[in-house]
């Protein structure tokens, strides 16, 4: 039984992984959907009410029926790579493989349906407060008139992007930012806008979430700057969890149908946990090497788990 | 009109990082020029792909 790593080659994070893969005994193939058309090359074949096929990558190749899990880590996108790169290409070859892995026994560590939607920060909101998270009061609009109100209800806000992505041409940065609420609210009309109360936070808190298995890090915050993501303030150190976040943290992964999450915490004065997203996809290697939690190991773990027949 | 977050938007800083290691599709890691697996130096992945910061990361996004 094999694992299959979707992920970009230079991806180190994965190779901690991989390596641990290696050290367990458990054959991988490694490859990156970007490759396919081309060194990745895949095919099945549906018949007599059955069902084979295999994918091949460089000399590696592997039938669909022998996967124990799927582990989607940032892969790149199909057809990337291809001698004849266009959309039209990209849909075939997500479409071909994805739809392929997706007729298998296989564990996944994201299921790509799971992780589409739990890239949804609005739909994040929601499930976190079903979970029984703190969540900041919160407002997606683009009513100049509602984003007015909302400041003045709530004064200290912070904006932040609704996709999580970075505007691109020319390239460009959206740190999650204080803003006045005297701010001039009319570029809201423009385009879709996440406010949120601002949290005044004594520290970071990430959270990785492997299946069952919760490792916690903190960070003393910067004052000087909210997204930690741009700040070299402070160490990462492990962390307790407390046991309302512990329960909360599960019931958002079960509702998420997730088996990998990274929970972002905000951590006020008083020592409580306000949630602030769950990024599916969510790095990991860095809390690692600052607080020797094993997280790769239990990546490595549970993709190595034999999938139910 | 421009969409209010990009008002904070700042110039991304351009990576000053170059990846010491190279894939090995043998082994399916990346490995350094001596051989050993790129994991092996702790300043490599300080440096490199495992980072949250935004300082030379294209990983950053915590999609």
């Amino acid at each position: 039984m094999t694992v299959l790593v979707l992920t970009c080659e230079e991806d180190l994070t994965a190779d901690i992984v991989v390596a641990t893969l290696h050290e367990l005994g458990v054959p991988l193939v490694r490859l990156d959907p970007a490759d396919l058309p081309g060194r990745v090359s895949l095919s099945a074949e549906y018949s007599d009410n059955d069902f084979h096929g295999y994918l091949k990558s460089g000399e590696r190749m592997v039938s669909l029926n022998s996967l124990r899990s799927v582990w989607v880590r940032r892969p790149g996108v199909p057809g990337a790579r291809s001698a004849e790169q266009s959309a039209w290409i990209t849909a075939e070859a997500e479409q071909a493989l994805y739809g392929m892995l997706s007729c298998t026994n296989a564990r996944w560590m994201n299921h790509p349906t799971a992780a589409a939607q739990a890239r949804y920060k609005p739909w994040q909101l929601h499930i976190a407060h079903q979970s029984g998270f703190l969540v900041p009061p919160t407002l997606l609009t683009s009513f100049p008139s509602a984003a007015r109100q909302f400041a003045a209800t709530h004064r200290d806000l912070v904006v932040k992007s609704v996709s999580g992505k970075h505007p691109g041409d020319p390239p460009m940065v959206l740190p999650t930012t204080r803003i006045s609420p005297d701010t001039d609210f009319s570029g809201v009309a423009a385009g879709p806008t996440l406010l949120q109360r601002h949290v005044p936070k004594e520290a970071d808190i990430r959270l990785t979430c492997i299946d069952d298995q919760l490792f916690a890090a903190r960070k003393k915050a910067d004052p000087e700057e909210v997204d930690s993501r741009f700040t070299h303030h402070g160490t990462w150190e492990p962390a307790e969890v407390p046991d309302a976040i512990h329960r909360a943290v599960l019931a958002y992964m079960n509702a998420a149908q997730l088996a990998y999450g990274a929970f972002d915490f905000a951590e006020d004065p008083e020592g409580a946990w306000w949630f602030l997203e769950c990024n599916q996809g969510g790095q990991f290697g860095f809390v690692q090497l600052e607080t020797d939690q094993p997280i790769a190991q239990a990546i490595a773990g549970w993709l190595a788990v034999k999938a139910a027949l | 009109m421009r969409p209010f977050a990009l008002s904070y938007a700042r110039p991304a800083v351009k990576s000053a990082t170059s990846t010491p290691y190279s894939y090995d599709a043998t082994r399916q890691l990346n490995v350094l020029p001596d051989g050993r697996p790129a994991t092996c130096s702790r300043a490599v992945l300080l440096a490199t792909g495992t980072t949250a910061s935004t300082a030379g990361s294209k990983t950053h996004f915590d999609d």
